[in-house]
């Protein structure tokens, strides 16, 4: 009978989204599941956009139904398909400010946007970017035509990675960065040497301690940017990436708890009945630190995505957390894993560094030189997993500590110990 | 539908020999024979490692397939997945060479091809009636088996040695 149907909605269309839809379909065989998703593409792995620039995928080869463990049956999705607001005594979302559709189970994953700052003045103009969507990555491929040199300002993983793929097409990139150094949310400025050395071989030009404070433009577009040290960049293309905040803005009113991103509890539901939230959008917290934190990784957003879709048939699922800091990739021909606590700078934690040249690895324990808190690994990213597993378990590491030390840990230690 | 077999390891049978590992690398060239492994390049690679622990412990590691595989959910590019036979596979024309899966998998067993830059990993040797590590070994310390005989032999081989206590 119909009324026995759960109707599950899901206002977002990314990782928290589907894989919560995904998981869903998994554990309740009967559910009605919407998915609603404001961007114009169907759902698409949205790591992958910087391979639109490059012109190495097309937006077909990025979808998520059929590949991964998305099945893409048994979910209906709706594309631009903005909710504007939730009534939850009425169990409702509103679409478009038009008509409104009714839920047994609300999942609120509406990601994040990015974090444009007030104080760069202009950046309305043609050819400014800031790489979130595959629409902006289909945009800023058709600005390569007409793009000398582009001006990248913010020096995190995102940024690295746009700028990368316009290097590939070609483009001369300047990167500006506030900090002392690259990706410094990810490492201390001392264990960037080898992924700086990695940029300046790529060709990346980098200005450091140095921020924006304009853009300037003609009809045109972007011609240029001012930096706060007075001087200025003829550039025909300027991409954003100072961070993201999370989408709340269509809650306020409604009485669900917002706490800069929508507070949940361990099994991912928020204060008001049969809702709950995912991903960027959700605040969670460090397993290490016990902080509260947000976090804007794709890995994340799924892991905690899946949980709420169990929750929401009633599999009581309880969310572990992630860890505040937590990324791999490869920049350039530099491979690099770093999570947990890794800034250690005027701590009083015990760090240990192994630089061969070639490699790079810091190793953070606890004061009480107990427990492991984060790793660092640069060049040579072997079994990071098992060091990931070690941190979140909070495992004591007395007679591990030597392997971990020395980057040789393997599955043997923990079943023959 | 008939369950699906795994990879089961014997630790007490290992003699850490690495046939497994020469097997697992020659089933993954282009030529499928050692002479022709040996020569190719990129070197295939094994899937399969062959570890040690102090004082005298061997430990074939293999990929578990995890029934919730982390390596295949935190993939950000949708190249692996699991098939009807249970195998978590990861499409090489998908990998984009991130290593989130590295960071993810608690066992450390998926690799890193550095010439290729894509990840690989243990296929279950999809071109064999029984994967090439385990028709290699020479003590049977690694056993292809459906979940249940595996469990059902552990505990025939317990019973038998309890009995054979008693009889002290």
């Amino acid at each position: 009978m119909a009324e026995d149907k759960a109707r599950y909605v899901i206002t977002g269309g990314s990782a928290a989204g589907m894989a919560a839809a995904q998981a869903i379909t998994e554990q309740d065989l009967n559910g009605i599941i919407t998915v609603l998703s404001e961007e114009p593409d169907m759902p698409y792995f949205r790591p992958l956009i910087p391979y639109m620039v490059t012109g190495k995928k097309s937006a077909g080869d990025m979808q998520m139904s059929g590949n991964g463990p998305y099945k893409g049956s048994g979910i209906d999705i709706h594309v631009n398909s903005r909710v504007d607001s939730v009534n939850v005594s009425e169990r409702t979302v509103s679409i478009n400010g038009q008509g409104n559709i009714s839920y047994d189970k609300l999942l609120l994953a509406t990601g994040s946007r990015p974090y444009l700052p007030p104080e760069i003045k202009g950046a309305d103009a043609n050819g400014v970017f800031a790489l979130r969507t595959l629409a902006d990555a289909k945009a800023m491929a058709e600005r390569v035509s007409v793009t000398d040199h582009a001006v990248m300002i913010g020096g995190g993983l995102l940024n690295l990675k746009a700028a990368f793929a316009l290097l590939e097409r070609g483009v001369k990139v300047t990167l500006v960065v506030y900090s002392p150094e690259v990706l410094s949310q990810l490492m201390e400025p001392d264990d960037a040497l080898l992924i700086r050395n990695a940029l300046d071989r790529a060709g990346l030009k980098i200005k450091t301690g140095c921020s924006a404070t304009g853009i300037l433009s003609d009809k045109s577009g972007v011609t240029g940017v001012s930096l706060d040290d007075g001087s200025e960049m003829p550039c025909q293309m300027i991409c954003i990436g100072k961070g993201v905040r999370p989408n709340v803005d269509f809650l306020s009113g409604s009485e669900i708890i917002i706490d800069q991103g929508i507070v949940v509890n361990r099994y991912t539901a928020c204060n008001t009945p049969g809702t709950y939230a995912a991903g960027d959008v959700a605040v969670t917290f460090d397993p290490v630190t016990g902080e509260r934190i947000m976090t804007g990784l794709w890995t994340n957003a799924v892991e905690m995505g899946r949980c709420a879709g169990y929750n929401m048939t009633g599999r009581k699922t309880a969310y572990s957390g992630t860890f505040g800091i937590m990324n791999a990739t490869q920049i350039a021909d530099e491979p690099f894993v770093s999570m947990g606590i890794v800034h250690t700078k005027n701590t009083d934690y015990e760090v240990h560094v192994r630089n061969t040249g070639s490699t790079y690895r810091k190793v953070v324990f606890s004061p009480d030189n107990d427990r492991l808190l984060g790793v660092l690994f640069i060049g040579d990213i072997t079994g990071a997993g098992m060091y990931r597993y070690v941190i979140r378990e909070n495992m004591p590491i007395n007679e591990i500590k030597s392997l971990i030390i020395n980057q040789r840990l393997h599955y043997g230690h923990f079943i023959r110990n | 539908m008939s369950q699906p077999k795994e990879i089961f390891v014997v630790m007490s049978r290992c003699t850490a020999c690495k046939t497994c590992e020469i097997a697992c690398a020659v089933e993954h060239s282009g030529s499928k024979n050692l002479y022709g492994a040996i020569s190719e390049k990129p070197i295939p690679k094994s899937r399969v490692y062959v570890e040690w622990v102090a004082p005298d412990g061997k430990v074939p590691i293999v990929c578990r397939h995890c029934e919730d595989a982390p390596c295949m959910h935190a993939c950000i590019s949708g190249a692996i997945s699991r098939d009807d036979e249970g195998v978590v596979i990861t499409d090489s024309d998908k990998c984009i060479g991130c290593w989130t899966c590295v960071m993810v998998c608690p066992y450390g067993v998926i690799g890193r091809h550095l010439e290729e830059h894509k990840a690989y990993r243990c296929d279950r040797c999809p071109d064999r009636e029984i994967p090439a590590c385990v028709s290699s070994c020479p003590t049977e310390a690694l056993v292809y088996q459906t979940v249940d005989a595996f469990s059902s032999d552990a505990r025939k081989d317990v019973a038998g040695e309890m009995l054979a206590g008693e009889g002290d």
